[in-house]
Formats: C-alpha cells, sequence, structure tokens
C-alpha cells in the first residue's frame, strides 16, 4: 500500500513518514499543496494523509482538485484547529476521515487502516480466504492458523493481491503500490517476490492462489470472507 | 480623495447658490434694460406726437413751430434733447435751438406712417437715441407735402441709470449670496455635529477613555450608535472570553505539567514514564482543544443575520456520513426550511458538529435531528428548539450533571464526551440559551437546545 503524506511542518512530516514506513507502506511526502497534488495526481496512491493548512495550496483545495481530476484515493485529513467548521468543509469537499492534531500513532494507523479496508469494500480488519488468513491491523498472515512469516514487501503484494482480488493487476502496478517513488523499479523483483509467496503460501501446490496470466499480471484467485 | 461632508454639501449648496443668483441676476437686469428701453422709445414717441401737435401751416404752406415748445429742453443750447423737421426733399424746415452747434447726421427718412429708432455716436461720450417719423400733410387740398420729424435724446443719463441698477441689483446679490453662505455654514456645523461627536467619542475609546459612545444622538444616527455599541461589547466581550480562556489555559496546564515534572524526576521505570506521559499528554491536548473552542465561539453579535439551519445539520450530516460510513448510523432529520438561528454560523456548526458526532459515537444505528421555531406565548419569548437524539445507551439521570463538568467523561474508553457536552453549553450560554439532557424516544440520549430570538 502506497500512501502521500502532505504536511508543511518538517518534523512532523518526518515523524509521519517514518511512523508509516515501520507500518509497512510505501510513503511519498509533499510540503505544500502545489507538490501534493501534484505527486496525488500523477502517481496511483492507495490513501493520502493531507494537512488542512498548507502553503501555496490549502488542504481544502488539493482534495478538491484531486476528486476534480478523477482521484478517487481515500484521503485523511489532519487538522490542527479542531474546529467542526474545518472538519465538515474538508470532509464535504472529498476527505474521507479527520484526525485532531495532536493525535497518538496508533490513532492514525487504526484510521488509515480503516479507510484502507473501506476503500477495499471490506469491513473487518480480517480477511479470510480459503486457508490464507490476512490481518491488516496486526499486518500478519495465517495459513491453515500457523503463523507465516513475510518480509515486509511480501506482505505488501499479498495484501495487495487479496484486496483486489478476481482482478488482474499487472507489474507495473504492483510496484507502483508496493515502493514509494525513490525506488529503483525492477520488475524482476516483483517476479521474485510472487515465487516466494506461492512456495510459502501453497508449498504443496494445493490451493494455488496467485495465477499468472502471461503478458498481462496477476490474479488472486481464492474466494474470500471476512473472518 | 475623498472630500469631507462638510465640503462636499458647502460646495454643493455654493454652486447651487451661485448659479441661482447668477441667474436671477441676469434675468433682472436684462428686463429692467428692456423696460428703461421701452420707456425711452416711448417718450420719444410722445415728443413727436407733441410737436406735431405744435406744429402749424401757414397760407403759403409753410411749417412753422412756436417758440415755445413742448419741453423746455428743445430750446436749451446742448440739453440733450433735439429735434428738427425736413420736407419730402430732405431740406430742413425746422431746427430745435438746442441743435445750435451740433451737426447730427440724422439720415433715417421713413416712409410716411413708419417710424425708425437709430442709435447715433455724434461725438464721443454722446451717445443718441433718434426716432424718425414722416407724415404726410395734405395742405389746400390738393399739394401732398411730406414731413420728416427727427428727434434725438441723449443716452447719458439713460446709460448711467442703468449702470446704477446694475450695480445696485449685484451688489444685493453679492450680500445676500454672503449671507446665505455664512448661514448655511452655521447650519452645517449645527447639523454635523453629533457625527463630530461620535468621532470625538470613538476617539475616547480608542485612547481607552471610553468603553462606549455616550450621548445622545439624533434618531438618523441612532442606529448606527447603537449598532456601533453593540459592536463594542460584543468585542469586550470576546477579548474578555479570549483573556480567560488564556488564564484557564494557563492555570489548567499547570497541573499535568507538574505531575509530568515529578514523574520525570522521580525513579520510575520507562513503562511506568511512558503511561503517566501518555495520560498527562491526553489530558493537555483536551485542555487546549477545549478553550480553543470556547476562545472561537462568535457569541450574538449585533448585526447577526438568521442562519437557515437545515442546510448547516445537512452538511454536517453529509461530513458525518463517511466517517461513521462503517458503522452504517441512519440520521434522520425532522426540520423546517423556515427554521433559523440567529447568530454565527460557525458556533452553529460547532455546537451540531460536537452534539451530532457524540450521537453516531454512542448511537446502535439511528440519529435524529428535530428543529422548530417556537412561537411567543405569554410568558415566553419567542424560541429555537434543536434536540439531537440517538438510541445508544444514554447517560442515567443521575450522572448527567456531572457529564456537563468540564473534562468529565462519563465513559472513560470513548474520549470527549463531557468534552464535547460542555463545550455546547458554553456556546449555548453566550446566547443565553438552555442545554438539557433527556431519554430520547429512541432510547437512547436526547440533548435539546433552545436559544430564545432575539426580538
Amino acid at each position: 500500500m502506497r500512501i502521500l503524506v502532505v504536511e508543511d511542518e518538517a518534523s512532523l512530516r518526518a515523524q509521519l513518514e517514518a511512523q508509516l514506513r515501520k507500518a509497512g507502506y510505501a510513503v511519498d511526502a509533499a510540503a505544500d499543496g502545489e507538490d501534493g497534488f501534484y505527486l496525488g495526481r500523477e502517481n496511483p496512491f492507495d490513501l493520502a494523509v493531507v494537512d488542512l493548512g498548507l502553503p501555496k495550496l490549502s488542504g481544502i483545495d488539493v482534495i478538491r482538485r484531486w476528486r476534480a481530476a478523477g482521484r478517487s484515493f481515500p484521503v485523511l485529513i489532519l487538522t490542527a484547529r479542531g474546529l467542526w467548521q474545518d472538519k465538515v468543509e474538508g470532509l464535504n469537499a472529498g476527505a474521507d476521515d479527520y484526525l485532531t492534531k495532536p493525535f497518538q500513532a496508533e490513532e492514525l494507523h487504526a484510521r488509515i487502516n480503516a479507510l484502507l479496508r473501506r476503500a477495499a469494500g471490506v469491513a473487518k480488519p480480517v480477511l479470510q480466504c480459503g486457508p490464507i488468513s490476512l490481518d491488516m491491523t496486526a499486518h500478519t498472515v495465517q495459513v491453515d492458523n500457523l503463523p507465516l512469516e513475510l518480509t515486509g514487501y511480501e506482505y505488501k503484494v499479498l495484501e495487495y493481491l487479496m484486496l483486489n482480488r478476481g482482478k488482474v493487476i499487472s507489474k507495473t502496478e504492483l510496484t507502483e503500490h508496493v515502493y514509494d517513488q525513490d525506488f529503483d523499479r525492477d520488475s524482476n523483483v516483483i517476479e521474485v517476490f510472487i515465487g516466494r509467496l506461492r512456495r510459502k503460501l501453497d508449498p504443496e501446490n494445493r490451493t494455488q492462489p496467485i495465477e499468472t496470466l502471461r503478458g498481462r499480471g496477476y490474479r488472486f484467485t481464492l474466494e474470500c470472507g471476512e473472518g | 480623495m475623498t472630500l469631507s461632508l462638510n465640503t462636499r454639501l458647502l460646495l454643493a449648496s455654493s454652486m447651487v447658490l451661485a448659479a441661482f443668483l447668477g441667474i436671477t441676476g441676469l434675468v433682472l437686469d436684462s428686463a429692467f434694460r428692456a423696460s428703461a428701453d421701452t420707456a425711452l422709445r416711448d417718450r420719444l414717441q410722445g415728443y413727436v406726437y407733441a410737436l406735431l401737435a405744435a406744429s402749424d401751416l401757414d397760407a403759403r404752406g409753410k411749417l412753422h413751430l412756436p417758440a415755445e415748445l413742448p419741453d423746455a429742453r428743445f430750446s436749451l443750447i446742448g440739453s440733450g434733447l433735439y429735434a428738427e423737421v425736413v420736407d419730402g426733399s430732405g431740406k430742413p424746415v425746422w431746427r430745435s435751438k438746442s441743435l445750435l452747434g451740433l451737426n447730427i447726421p440724422f439720415t433715417k427718412t421713413p416712409a410716411v406712417g413708419e417710424r425708425e429708432f437709430v442709435k447715433i455716436e455724434v461725438e464721443r461720450d454722446l451717445p443718441l437715441l433718434s426716432l424718425a417719423f414722416t407724415v404726410g400733410w395734405e395742405a389746400n387740398g390738393n399739394s401732398d407735402r411730406r414731413y420728416t420729424y427727427r428727434v434725438a435724446e441723449n443716452l447719458v443719463s439713460f446709460n448711467a441709470e442703468v449702470s446704477r441698477f446694475r450695480q445696485n441689483l449685484w451688489g444685493w446679490l453679492a450680500g445676500a449670496a454672503i449671507l446665505l453662505l455664512l448661514v448655511q455654514g452655521a447650519v452645517l456645523r449645527w447639523s454635523l455635529a453629533p457625527l463630530r461627536r461620535v468621532a470625538g467619542d470613538l476617539h475616547a475609546i480608542e485612547a481607552g477613555l471610553a468603553q462606549r459612545l455616550r450621548g445622545d444622538y439624533p434618531r438618523e444616527l441612532r442606529q448606527l450608535t447603537d449598532n456601533l455599541n453593540g459592536l463594542l461589547t460584543s468585542a469586550d466581550n470576546h477579548l474578555k472570553r479570549y483573556r480567560d480562556s488564556l488564564g484557564n489555559l494557563a492555570h489548567s496546564l499547570k497541573t499535568p505539567l507538574a505531575v509530568l515534572r515529578g514523574a520525570v524526576d522521580g525513579e520510575m521505570n520507562d513503562a511506568a514514564l511512558r503511561t503517566i506521559a501518555r495520560e498527562q499528554l491526553s489530558g493537555i491536548t483536551q485542555l487546549i482543544e477545549y478553550q480553543l473552542q470556547r476562545a472561537a465561539a462568535s457569541g450574538r453579535t449585533p448585526l447577526a443575520a438568521p442562519v437557515p439551519v437545515k442546510p448547516v445539520v445537512e452538511s454536517i450530516v453529509a461530513a458525518l456520513a463517511k466517517v461513521y460510513a462503517d458503522k452504517g448510523v441512519e440520521i434522520t432529520l425532522h426540520i423546517d426550511a423556515a427554521v433559523t438561528f440567529t447568530g454565527d454560523a460557525g458556533d452553529l456548526t460547532e455546537m451540531l458538529g460536537n452534539l451530532l458526532d457524540n450521537a453516531c459515537k454512542w448511537c446502535r444505528r439511528r440519529v435524529q435531528v428535530s428543529a422548530h421555531m417556537r412561537p411567543p406565548a405569554v410568558a415566553t419569548q419567542a424560541a429555537l428548539d434543536i434536540t439531537v437524539e440517538d438510541d445508544g445507551p444514554g447517560i442515567p439521570a443521575d450522572l448527567r450533571a456531572r457529564v456537563m463538568q468540564r473534562g468529565a467523561r462519563a465513559d472513560e474508553s470513548t474520549p470527549g464526551h463531557g468534552l464535547g457536552l460542555a463545550m455546547v453549553q458554553d456556546h449555548v450560554a453566550l446566547y443565553h440559551g438552555q442545554l438539557q439532557l433527556d431519554t430520547s424516544s429512541l432510547g437512547g440520549l436526547a440533548v435539546r437546545l433552545y436559544f430564545p430570538v432575539p426580538p
């Protein structure tokens, strides 16, 4: 999952970036409204965290312009004043949730998780697909109720495929959602991750959860229910 | 550049006055000239008739005029009144004595029965107006003789009369203008005095010598001064609220800071320290938020326009629908489009935002907002009633008073319930309204707001 952070306060921006990276997200950051708008318009983010009081272009205008440009990723707004007027204006401009500064890291993660799940049409934090169960709060995976060791990138690839189950996901799309902008992209790495995931998730080649469509990408094939 | 009111009024009225007096002067002047001119011409005509009446033909048909003429000036040399009579061939038949030594170039010889006026300048300083009149004289039945009578009068006295009148006229008009301007200036000073008083009072307020505009102002200004006073009062209250908030904030921050300091200085393991720091930090955050929101409230201002309640509620509901999308809250509104709140739209948003957020947080599924205007009754003022209710657990009657206290919470697990209610109560008090907690027909908490409508 790739997240855009638009915050002008340098120390808070660095803190947010660090917290979100640690939680396993790919993170890009912008320090003002114009940069933020441009980044969000040009890149396929899964979520954006936007401060309302931004230089050059206000947070509300950034969200309005994204929505006008057809960007539909969920947006979480940060407000310092805590006034309902600001929150209502932000939410009605196209944001999906708000957080009043100062906030706790857990609160931020909970809101981001909820928004990502909501965007994927999943109400509960745990997604159960066949023997595989994905806990989006704890960022853990179990197969047949046994915990599975995954690296951060492997988890990200699996989460993205499972949230978009049944759809064909190209390598480019996967790369864009798993890595941030500064990463040197190489689609062979994705093939390596997919191979490792297949071995870990389905060592006996029984369920074949990830299907390869030659020249088009990958598809997660198992039926899912919310556990 | 903006001219002062005084200058504008003075300029405008002076121009009107000047135009009016100028035109009056011109009209009077030309009317006087015309009538003097007519009188002069009539007089000349009269001389001619008098000379005609005095004229006589002798037996040989020769014209005679008596020595005693109708006006003595004809006989005085250089008197200013002259006459001559010429016959049909232009040969002078008779000249008045006054013409002696003068040669007046009468030239006109009009047809019989006609008269002609001509201005003649004989020498410098001797302008004349002459009248020539020709008569046909029947003598002895057959021979028809024509005589032309020419009379001329000196215009010096006429001109002097006209210019004397002119001097008089313009003198009086100028005097009247000066007098009118003076009166007008005085009237202006007197009329604008209340405005100067307002400016003076405002100066005094600026200098900190007064709190409001004092004194009795004329009716036209009273609306303005009353509004100014209202604004001053509300700005004053605002300032006082900010000051209070700042003081309260500083005082109430001391406790958590003291706890933090004690924890840092004391012997304590990391985990315990962290727990205490977290608790105190969230307390500090709440304190700041509470005081900030309180200070930001506008309260009732004298110029507040009525705000329609329905669109405000609708925009809050649209926003909260997103926040509580996972919960699937059903929010129903019973608000007539004509229901209005007299006050600041931002304050209304803060109050309803807090109440609706609480309701959505605590409800099982349903939230209801109703608002209606209560017409004035015998004992009560007109009022706006707003009720926000939910089907949640509600608050037991014995806990309600405690919940209203600042920062208190009925349930520590969902932060901010009590904070929100205390905030709303502060705002309601600014509008001299009331907040009541009740049990909703939906089963949960009903918060009723009551705002008197200013007459």
